[in-house]
């Protein structure tokens, strides 16, 4: 923001606290001033504290490693002040799914603008050939050989029960570009099969996740930006219909109320005393010579000041137009790892050329010490063929009815002109103002507004 | 400007602002209308809901699924006499299959399994037809009436670490590829004939009695099959709908009963080996199989005079077989491709070797009824099939596969019938397959299209057998019920060719399923 732009707001605001008191004795404030003054805290990099000015280097070349001369030649996790650059790749830490071995069970799914729902639950194991931590997957594997080692066995919905996928995922870099190798056991066919991997840009059929945001891009295919710092209140938002979500945690379904959820969980200690989460905001923009021919152009990401984990990200393309929004809820699931223990709890990604709203839930998540003899076992293609879900995890985070999914997430129109344009077309405008009017999901048009009301979820 | 033009002018556009504003409602009904069924949809799980989920509530080990499917396929046209078949039905396909899957878990590692299906199928009583007939001799072509068919699987499962073994009624899958190259254990039900494709071998199989080990160690699978039961093919029978036309439908000769293999006889069991391995991005298989050839081959076992012609007395016999087979897959991925950029690639390799196969051979039955030959009427052969096929995964999720299948006889002479695994009526068989696939984005994906194309080719006899091509639309209505419009097509080839016999048998067929 410029000084005009400041005072603009000074004023605007002392007059907007003016008009509060005047009718504070007989109204309460409307909701949608205080969501206003929360969403104008953002600023430039010219505009930072002092404290965070303290925190930035805003050296855009730095030393490289003498092994690996893609990468910065400071040591990661780096100390600060952090570049840009620094920031990006302490964000990389905190991909889709956690950098460590562990057991979950991933629900996800999808639901259209008009109220078709897909959704799956897989129960997932995860093994490393490394460290945990990016800093593994940096330095502990070569270049095309695979990092990780991931299956999923499907346990809904009932027609792809029982199908498998192994993934082993590869450290990458410019001359090994294969991402991973891939097999499904399909149940209808019986048979593993190897696939080819996906493209890293598209997203999965019927789903509005893309590989790469499963996966994780590498911070060294982009160049990185600080645009500057702004307050996040909210991230994922779930809708009036559904006060409860039932949640496994540690083997035990827990009933939490929604309202109740924090951004980054209850044991996060940095929360700012209104509830708010003090964010970088990364302007990240795809490498065309890592990455060429790549759908996505610009990644813009707001993460929290003390970790660096992504609580926000917006995609753009080429042409600067809005992609997706994606929001996260995180947990301290790997209290060992420290501040590098926080893991994505649910993620909604919305696709805004479909307008397709999805989720991934990671439900009943364990660390897992898999034996040697686990490791030789399970993650093979062949163990496929044997249909045993050895540690079955239980969910009950599967959404029955589409008024119950996760609200669009917010578009911030008024954070960071110019380097971000949210806007989206004005048939889904229509239906973000009337998924804000009624507090879920609403399907139908304008005319037909009857169905909005909708019971809460039991 | 003159009244009358300014009138028609207003009227004009008073007319076109109506109807876009009746356009805009009627729009944002449909739509409305359509979100309705979505949303009704979305939670339709009866069976699931009040079935399911209280079974599984009550007995928490057991685990209980299925499906409903509903298959009609129709001809795009009645043609009367066709060849041998009476064509006179349109009705190609009216089945109805329910499937029960049950599992329960006894303890770590224990596990008894059964799926248990019936089928019906209303070509027979829902058309008016005398061409088809089949249910009248054979009553499991139009429902599944007997044990052996409604017990689809019943096998009792138990795991270690580096041990299995699955003891019961089961069925087993071996290969990569689509189509049937090393997938040679079981049986098929092939009342379809040439429309019978692999998504459809799980439901076609006919699952077998015996025990299944499979040893793990490292990245390598050892498996072996010993197999204790015998379960022939099941081909389309005179007056079924898909009986070839280019064969009569009976025969002047005498048939006797099939000799099949006996259960109770040790020496019938059949046995089979496989090892599997993983090495990076190559993965491979061999396999022997020591088997019985799922289809008799007639055998001359005397003659017979009648009305001065001589009747061959034949004896159809299943055959001792040995296959051996290799499998393997590559994966890699060709960067800056044009208009593509990556482009991600799969390469799948199969073949099978079969050494034993008995043919028909007509010289010899000739040779017989001239009263010139001793012969039992049947030649061994050799025969070789194989496929190399290349996935590539193409921008907007979509498939692009080539699949070039190779069948061959060795030492091949033209008086040879059928036989496993050799070509079709001729030496060599050559069937280059192209399928594409991907989904709508405009319909968010629910809507996807696949596009196949099968054309025959063998030598040194036939050359082109005809080309059968299989379009697919299928459409998501909700994540438990899915439906689809299928068109296949058989064009060229003679009235004998593997196609060339049912050109007139194009169809049209949809299928309705809901999974619990």
């Amino acid at each position: 923001m410029n000084s005009e732009a400041l005072k603009l707001n000074t004023m605007r605001r002392t007059g907007r606290l003016l008009s509060l008191l005047m009718v504070a004795l007989v109204v309460t404030p409307p909701l949608g001033a205080v969501a206003d003054e929360r969403e104008e805290q953002w600023k430039t990099v010219e505009q930072m504290s002092a404290e965070d000015k303290a925190l930035f280097d805003p050296a855009t070349s730095t030393p490289r490693d003498a092994a690996i001369p893609y990468i910065p030649a400071e040591p990661y996790p780096f100390q600060a002040p952090y570049t840009a650059e620094e920031m990006g790749y302490r964000s990389a830490e905190f991909v889709h799914i956690g950098r460590w071995p562990q057991a979950i069970v991933d629900v996800f799914g999808v639901v259209t603008s008009s109220g078709y729902i897909n959704q799956g639950v897989s129960v997932s194991y995860t093994a490393l050939n490394g460290r945990p931590g990016l800093e593994g997957y940096i330095h502990d594997v070569k270049p095309g050989e695979p990092y990780a080692r991931w299956t999923m066995f499907d346990t809904f919905p009932p027609e792809s029960e029982g199908t498998q996928q192994l993934w082993l995922p590869y450290r990458t870099d410019m001359e090994h570009r294969t991402k991973m190798d891939y097999y499904i056991y399909s149940e209808q066919l019986r048979r593993v099969r190897r696939q080819p991997q996906p493209l890293r840009d598209q997203r999965f059929p019927d789903n509005s996740q893309t590989f790469d945001d499963v996966i994780g891009r590498d911070p060294w295919e982009m160049d990185w930006q600080l645009l500057g710092t702004d307050v996040l209140y909210e991230t994922i938002r779930f809708p009036n219909t559904r006060p409860t979500i039932t949640q496994n945690i540690q083997g035990q379904f827990v009933e939490r109320q929604t309202s109740a959820i924090k951004m980054m969980g209850d044991d996060y200690p940095h929360y700012r005393a209104d509830g708010g989460i003090d964010t970088f905001v990364l302007k990240a923009t795809i490498r065309e010579d890592w990455l060429p021919g790549y759908g996505e152009k610009t990644l813009i990401f707001w993460v929290d000041k003390h970790l660096f984990y992504p609580l926000r990200m917006e995609k753009y393309n080429a042409k600067g137009e809005l992609m997706m929004v994606e929001v996260r809820l995180a947990e301290h699931e790997n209290k060992a790892r420290g501040d590098f223990g926080y893991a994505a709890l649910s993620t909604v990604y919305w696709n805004v050329e479909h307008d397709l709203v999805g989720f991934s839930l990671h439900d009943g998540q364990l660390q897992r010490d898999w034996t040697p003899e686990e490791e030789k076992m399970i993650f093979t293609p062949e163990f496929m063929r044997r249909k045993w879900l050895l540690q079955p995890i239980k969910s009950q985070a599967v959404i029955r009815d589409p008024e119950h999914f996760y609200l669009r997430p917010r578009l911030y129109p008024g954070k960071f002109p110019g380097e971000r344009n949210p806007a989206v077309p004005a048939e889904i405008q229509a239906r973000i103002d009337a998924q804000e009017a009624a507090g879920h999901l609403v399907f139908v048009t304008a005319g037909g507004a009857k169905s909005a009301e909708t019971a809460p979820a039991q | 400007m003159s009244l009358y033009a300014s009138w028609r002018r207003a009227a004009c556009l008073s007319a076109l602002l109506a109807g876009a504003v009746a356009q805009a409602h009627a729009d944002s009904a449909v739509s409305d209308m359509f979100s309705e069924v979505d949303r009704a949809m979305a939670t339709f799980d009866p069976v699931g809901k009040y079935v399911r989920a209280p079974i599984e509530r009550a007995v928490p080990n057991l685990r209980f699924k299925g499906f409903v499917r509903q298959w009609t396929d129709i001809l795009l046209e009645e043609q009367g006499q066709v060849g041998f078949q009476n064509q006179d039905y349109r009705f190609l396909q009216l089945q109805n299959l329910l499937e029960l899957e049950t599992s329960y878990h006894i303890q770590d590692g224990l596990d008894v399994n059964a799926v248990t299906h019936v089928m019906y199928d209303g070509v027979y009583d829902w058309q008016r037809s005398k061409g088809l007939y089949a249910n009248g001799y054979f009553k499991q072509a139009e429902l599944y009436n007997t044990s052996e068919r409604l017990l689809r699987e019943f096998y009792v499962s138990y795991r270690k670490p580096s041990f299995d073994i699955l003891v019961g009624k089961q069925q087993i899958a071996w290969g990569k590829m689509d189509g049937q190259f090393i997938d040679v254990i079981n049986g098929m039900d092939r009342r379809e004939a040439v429309q019978l494709e692999t998504e459809d071998y799980e439901w076609r199989r006919m699952p077998q009695w015996m025990a299944n080990a499979t040893v793990h160690f490292g990245q390598n699978s050892l498996q072996f099959l010993y197999i204790f039961d015998f379960e022939q093919d099941r081909q389309a029978l005179p007056g079924m709908p898909w009986y070839s036309p280019a064969l009569p439908q009976s025969t002047s000769d005498i048939m006797l009963p099939v000799r099949r293999p006996q259960n109770d006889r040790f020496v019938d069991h059949e046995y089979g080996l496989r090892f599997d391995r993983v090495q990076g991005s190559l993965s491979y298989g061999l396999i022997y199989y020591y088997g019985w050839d799922k289809n008799p081959v007639s055998h001359i076992v005397g003659t017979e005079l009648s009305g001065g012609q001589t009747l061959l007395r034949l004896e159809p016999r299943h055959e001792r077989l040995h296959h051996a087979g290799v499998t393997a897959d590559y994966a890699f991925a060709l960067n800056d491709v044009p208009l593509v950029g990556t482009l991600p690639v799969v390469l799948r390799v199969e073949g099978l070797y079969t050494n034993g196969v008995r043919f028909v051979d007509f010289g010899k039955q000739a040779l017989v009824r001239a009263g010139l030959g001793a012969t039992d009427g049947t030649t061994k052969r050799d025969t070789v099939r194989a496929a190399v096929a290349s996935e590539f995964g193409l921008p907007g999720r979509s498939t692009f596969i080539l699949q070039a299948s190779y069948y061959r006889t060795l030492d091949w002479t033209q008086n040879l019938g059928p036989g496993f695994g050799g070509g079709f009526g001729d030496e060599w068989t050559l069937i280059p397959v192209a399928f594409f696939s991907r989904p709508f984005g405009f319909t968010r994906d629910r809507l996807s299209m696949e596009a196949t194309v099968f054309p025959v080719i063998s030598g040194p006899d036939r050359g082109w057998q005809g080309v059968k091509t299989k379009l697919r639309l299928i459409y998501k209505v909700s994540q438990f019920v899915k439906t689809q419009l299928v068109y296949n097509g058989y064009d060229g080839g003679s009235t004998t060719d593997t196609y060339g016999q049912y050109n007139h048998w194009d169809n049209v067929g949809w299928e309705l399923s809901y999974e619990f």
